[in-house]
């Protein structure tokens, strides 16, 4: 992990003091079958094919012109969007504009290590995806030249951390009105074995990552679909999957994805319909202050005719 | 490169061609170019192999060192990627300018050897715990670029008419890569895939995901097949006699 140089950093070897409990000795096997219980639920009570429930809100950040918080149980997601700024690094003119995307680990997010300050590959892996997924729907060549920066700060990481934040960044720049063609919402899916456990905690997508013995599938593949438009906008697999398995959880993750859908609907909705009143509010408000000084006004007029009279 | 700039008419054209499975080279939508490969070219390296496609040449090189294991899994080795475009190979990678490129192939190489059953690092233990093999393995693009797509090996041409481009990682068959003395019951192999990632400023429709995958998987079958082979038999070449090495002067 590189270091951050402007702050104190503990001594280099040290270790999570997990690695000495009785957890982290547990076998393959013990944690896989720790996973699923006798009439098939999850650890957390959900069904094989179910996503957890998700918690979607907008004008999250105050001084962000756009911004979202997603929360699905664990995993906790803020994404904020900013004006459009002239591209920075760059002198010669460009035709269309840019996406700025970071997506940052707040420290305390992960359970099983700490985040450092700097970001890391995995960072910087997540913020690539993120711009591939969110690309396709911003329509780049209405602000020629300019950069428009979305950031994602993960609170709390608990499985599914790259779907929520795409999702958030769809819904953030909605919030913060930047053009776009379509709601991009995102979904992820882990296997392990010839189980498909769909939105995936931390522990199930740790397990898909290490391998068995045996030759079987095991991965983490993660979605994300312009839902208007019926199109796939990022596709990202990890692990060692059979071409079977990948096609199958193709189908899979599209439904999931256009499960997300309404939610985002009805919150962009819910807002515009918020902003329209407000706006009568104020400008019915405006109306009545004009009313009074108009009267106040003629009363002054008026008293000053008649003391000159 | 210096640009390459194509009119609406032969955008239109490429198109076209590969709707109806002909390119301007006369492939089909899954042949590759032929591809030059070579190893043991830089010789302080520990294995080191130079590949070159058309008009992109790519060196890789691997270093061994000994190192600690990861404290949190102690039984494995490690190994790390490094990428460099260099800017011999086209004048937008002066500076940092192929630091985006760079970054996103070492990650797609990183996931790409996550799984065990792409590359087991249990191999590289040495004693568990205490000392293990850490492969250092940098890559230098040297010339042009790198892409696989719905068409296979697409010239660059090709790639600028693209909106997307997906690349496909598949597990290689260890019948090529491990010493198998007699016809021995061989495991039922089936590829499998290691990583999917795609790039591009486009979206794509679920079929054509479906199909890009498909003909992706079929042409890095084909490719790993071909590629055992060639490795297979200069193996056997060089323990016969010493080979004539063509270096970069060729």
């Amino acid at each position: 992990m590189p270091l951050d140089y402007k702050r104190f950093n503990g001594p280099e070897d040290s270790v999570s003091y997990k690695r000495f409990t009785a957890d982290y000795l547990k076998s393959y096997d013990e944690l896989h079958s720790e996973l699923i219980d006798e009439t098939g639920h999850r650890k957390d009570g959900r069904a094989m094919d179910e996503a957890r429930p998700m918690y979607v809100r907008g004008n999250f950040v105050s001084q962000a012109k756009g911004s979202s918080y997603i929360e699905m149980r664990g995993t906790k997601v803020v994404c904020s969007v900013f004006d459009p700024r002239e591209i920075v690094h760059q002198n010669e003119f460009s035709t269309v504009g840019l996406l700025f995307c970071e997506v940052k680990f707040a420290p305390f997010a992960c359970k099983r290590q700490r985040q450092s300050h700097v970001p890391d590959s995995e960072e910087k892996a997540l913020s690539v995806a993120l711009r591939k997924a969110v690309g396709p729907t911003v329509c780049c060549q209405l602000f020629a030249n300019f950069q428009i920066d979305i950031f994602v700060y993960i609170i709390e990481s608990d499985g599914s951390c790259l779907a929520a934040a795409i999702t958030a960044a769809g819904l953030a720049l909605a919030n913060a009105a930047v053009p776009m063609f379509d709601v991009v919402t995102a979904s992820s899916v882990a296997i392990i074995g010839d189980k498909i456990f769909i939105d995936p905690t931390e522990d199930e997508e740790h397990l898909a990552m290490i391998s068995p013995d045996t030759n079987t599938n095991h991965g983490v593949i993660t979605m994300a679909r312009l839902n208007g438009l019926m199109q796939i906008a990022d596709f990202r697999q990890i692990g060692s999957l059979d071409i079977e398995c990948i096609l199958k959880v193709t189908d899979i993750l599209e439904q999931e994805c256009q499960k997300v859908f309404p939610k985002i609907q009805k919150t962009l909705v819910g807002y515009v319909k918020n902003g329209i009143m407000e706006q009568k509010r104020l400008s019915e408000e405006g109306k009545a202050r004009e009313a009074k000084l108009k009267d106040k006004m003629l009363e002054w007029r008026s008293s000053i005719v008649n003391n000159s009279v | 490169m210096a640009g390459i700039l194509l009119s609406h008419t032969e955008k239109v054209y490429i198109t076209h061609g590969v709707k109806n499975e002909y390119r301007s080279d006369g492939r089909s939508n899954i042949d590759y170019r032929p591809m030059e490969l070579e190893t043991d070219v830089v010789s302080h390296a520990s294995g080191s192999a130079r590949l070159r496609l058309a008009n992109t040449d790519i060196l890789v090189g691997v270093k061994t060192e000994i190192d600690v294991p990861k404290p949190d899994k102690p039984g494995l080795g490690k190994i790390e990627f490094f990428v460099d475009c260099s800017a011999n190979a086209t004048p937008e990678f002066e500076g940092r300018g192929g630091e985006q490129l760079a970054n996103s192939i070492s990650n797609i190489m990183l996931r790409a050897y996550q799984s065990a059953q792409a590359f087991n690092l249990k191999q590289l233990c040495i004693f568990e715990g205490k000392q293990c093999w850490k492969l250092y393995i940098d890559i230098l693009v040297t010339l042009c670029r790198i892409g696989e797509k719905c068409v296979v090996d697409p010239t660059a041409e090709e790639e600028s008419c693209s909106l997307v481009s997906l690349i496909v990682g598949v597990t290689g068959n260890p019948k090529y890569y491990n010493d198998y003395e007699d016809e021995e019951e061989l495991p039922a192999f089936e590829a499998k895939c290691s990583v999917i990632s795609m790039h591009g400023p486009g979206s794509v429709s679920p079929q054509n995901l479906r199909d890009a995958i498909n003909q992706g998987i079929i042409a890095a079958v084909c490719l790993d097949e071909a590629l055992g082979k060639t490795l297979f038999r200069e193996r056997r070449d060089t323990e016969q006699f010493k080979r004539h090495s063509y270096g970069f002067l060729k």
